[in-house]
């Protein structure tokens, strides 16, 4: 018997009665939860607020909002350290020696457990998890999230590989085989620490457009001080301690510097810098600054005790994380204000830069001329 | 992507269709037409069996659908200026009577002695002067003259703006070369499509896509967009979007044969002193950071004010000096590496 027309109308938000009509159309295939779990989808986001100024449409994003929750900027964590670790474990393993096997044994242990957690995060924050092998069907130099999941993968097999000569007494071919899988691991690690910058600098969020020289940098020296961090934390017995120690030092200086330059490159247009001081990421990204410049002041200032050393790492973890939750909200607010958008391309940093890198005569947007300004006001008629 | 890019550049300006592949094919939105009836959602929704978005009103006008969704692939703006517009508004008091000569000639019905319209609706008697005199004015043949009241005060500040949104279809399209799957792609009609049985809903090309047209439907976990209606092309039949808009303010056809209609659009509307109004993202020359869109707008105030972005770009085109930065970033890093290694080496 047929349902209810009620029971019909709220199914699947198509009222489509399966006893008059198909569903064969192209967005037939799009699943709709029953309604206790619906939520309503593509809810508005919040409306900013009218403003004197440019106009805007009601105040209403005009980007989408990066849907990845906190899986991918933990991804971005786990994925820096474990490439970081990689990276120093085969400099230990080139040119350590024999007393520094203590360091290339446990960072590609870290390695290997931070592959194996980035790879579920990236899963699980799919829309569609059974399909993550999708990802691998084509090789596409032109996505940066295709050309990582590569890397990643490779990575993956590598620093396991690695990890398990670390932790398993091998015959000696696999030993060799398990040593030279340290290797590709560091080269692998390389750029593993740094795409996920390229990632974030291609897409059409303004700040993370705008910052996209410097993202990549801060990115992988972010991932070598939560490298430096976890030997603070789990401490090396012999020369190791002391190799993770300037490692993460110098790391920690690269990225406060860094992070500093990132303000400034997005400076350029103040409404895109905005984002990065204001709300949670500006709260965020705060609090990391503090926290890196503590636990640089604890490993400079003497004496050296256990206790400050694991205070010391902790602080850098606890920064070093939070620059990356910092950044991906930062992006998230920037989606969210069409300001952001608007007067970033106005000011000459959308296309326009592309043109002028290629020297072509610049088409002058109506209502703009070639400087960028406002060449006739609002609603008027052009001269 | 690049020289892909190019290649299909170099085939739509070509003089015609290649032997046995389909023309490429877009969308003209003419704004100055639209009357924002909401046909095209509706023909929209019902053709391709989206389902709905949740019943709400968004109380800012009566736009409730608010922006381009995984659920709604067409979406009707409604612009409220505080600006006239020629051809709007009160011919008499109005904007087109202070730009000189009136967008349209009134209309006095037989027998009567004045026009009727809703502006005039209200006697002369019924409101007050406004002081001073100021903004009265036109003497009508041999009546006295007709003081501006409040209603036709307002109006004549006033014009709405319609558009009729939708997925642009760019000839360079950022989601496309973002997609890490390769569940985006061209199609013959030169449309992007997303294949919903390959996306894993990454959701990289709802960051990538500079227009914020493409999104992901929460209970589903794919990203869905505009399809131009790939299956009623494939049956040579027009968009639903299309067919239904009754003012034809939605064009479609091949796009050379558009670009010549829209060219000739804003040329008379010109004529007709519209001088605002202006082709967005037409071609290559035009938009730059797309190489132009396959679904084009008639605009007649700045983008922004529609939502659409001023100088939009496909986020790849600017990506390798971010290749470059993170080459140098973990250059530095593996010798940081190698040197805090031979600094603490103990032999």
């Amino acid at each position: 018997m047929e349902p209810p027309r009620e029971e019909i109308g709220t199914r699947d938000g198509r009222n489509v009665s399966p006893g008059l009509g198909q569903l064969l159309g192209e967005g037939a295939a799009q699943q709709v939860k029953p309604p206790p779990e619906r939520a309503a989808p593509d809810l508005l986001p919040t409306v900013a607020k009218e403003e004197p100024g440019s106009p805007t449409y009601y105040g209403l994003p005009v980007l989408k909002e990066p849907v990845w929750t906190w899986e991918i900027p933990a991804y971005f964590f786990t994925g820096g350290l474990a490439g970081a670790c990689a990276v120093l474990a085969g400099a230990a393993q080139l040119a350590g020696g024999a007393p520094s096997r203590a360091l290339v044994r446990r960072a590609r242990l870290l390695a290997a457990g931070g592959a194996a957690a980035s790879a579920a995060l990236l899963i699980d924050d799919l829309g569609r998890p059974g399909r993550f092998g999708a990802m691998l069907r084509v090789f596409r130099p032109s996505s940066p999230m295709n050309q990582g999941t590569w890397v990643l993968s490779g990575f993956g097999a590598f620093s396991t590989a690695a990890a398990a000569g670390a932790v398993l007494s091998l015959p000696r071919p696999l030993r060799g085989a398990s040593e030279a899988a340290g290797l590709g691991a560091a080269l692998l690690g390389l750029p593993l620490v740094g795409y996920t910058g390229v990632l974030l600098a291609n897409t059409a969020v303004p700040l993370w457009q705008m910052t996209g020289n410097t993202l990549p940098l801060l990115f992988a020296f972010s991932g070598a001080v939560s490298a430096g961090a976890a030997f603070d934390l789990w401490p090396v017995p012999g020369p190791g301690a002391t190799m993770a120690r300037r490692f993460g030092l110098v790391a920690k200086g690269a990225e406060l510097a860094l992070s500093r330059i990132m303000h400034l490159e997005a400076s350029a247009v103040p409404r895109v810098e905005m984002a990065l001081r204001r709300g949670r990421a500006g709260r965020l990204l705060r609090l990391a600054r503090i926290a890196l410049l503590a636990s640089v002041a604890l490993d400079l200032l003497p004496p050296r005790g256990r206790g400050r050393r694991l205070a010391s790492g902790a602080l850098a973890m606890a920064g070093t994380l939070a620059v990356r939750f910092g950044v991906v909200a930062a992006g998230r607010a920037s989606a969210r204000d069409p300001r952001a958008t608007f007067e970033m391309q106005r000011a000459g940093h959308g296309a326009a830069e592309i043109v002028r890198e290629k020297k072509r005569p610049m088409p002058a947007p109506p209502g703009v001329d070639v400087g960028g300004r406002e060449s006739y006001q609002h609603g008027a008629a052009p001269p | 992507m690049s020289t892909d890019g190019n290649a299909r550049a170099g085939r739509a300006d070509g003089p015609g269709p290649r032997e046995g592949r389909p023309v490429e094919v877009g969308f003209f939105t003419d704004s100055t037409l639209c009357i924002g009836c909401k046909a095209c959602e509706v023909a929209c929704k019902q053709w391709n069996q989206l389902p709905d978005d949740g019943f709400r009103l968004t109380g800012m006008s009566f736009d409730n659908t608010g922006h381009l969704g995984a659920s709604s692939w067409r979406h009707v703006a409604f612009v409220e200026r505080d600006e006239p517009l020629p051809g709007q508004g009160s011919p008499r008091n109005g904007a087109g009577a202070e730009r000189g000569a009136p967008a349209f000639a009134e209309l006095v019905p037989l027998g009567q002695p004045r026009p009727t319209s809703l502006l005039h609706d209200l006697a002369p008697t019924q409101i007050a002067p406004p002081p001073g005199g100021n903004g009265s004015a036109t003497a009508r043949g041999p009546e006295r003259p007709v003081p501006l009241g409040p209603t036709q005060e307002a109006l004549s500040k006033f014009s709405w703006l319609m558009l009729s949104d939708v997925c642009k279809h760019c000839e360079r399209a950022g989601c496309l070369e973002a997609c890490p799957t390769g569940a985006i792609l061209r199609t013959e009609f030169g449309s992007v499509y997303i294949q919903p049985d390959v996306c894993n809903g990454c959701g990289y090309c709802i960051s990538a896509c500079p227009f914020g047209v493409v999104a992901r439907r929460a209970d589903d976990g794919r990203a869905w967009k505009c399809t131009l209606c790939y299956d009623r092309l494939r049956d040579g039949m027009v968009p639903a979007c299309a067919k239904h808009c009754p003012t034809n303010s939605i064009m479609f056809g091949p796009l050379d044969q558009l670009r010549l209609r829209a060219r000739e659009r804003v040329e008379q509307l010109h004529a007709r002193g519209l001088k605002e109004a202006y082709l967005y993202g037409e071609d290559a020359a035009s938009q730059p950071g797309t190489h132009g869109l396959h679904a084009f707008f008639l605009l007649c105030d700045r983008p922004e004010v529609y939502n659409l972005p001023p100088d939009p770009v496909v986020p790849t085109a600017k990506i390798v000096r971010s290749w470059k930065a993170m080459a140098a970033g973990v250059a530095s890093l593996a010798a940081l590496a190698v040197a805090v290694v031979l600094s603490a080496r103990e032999t």
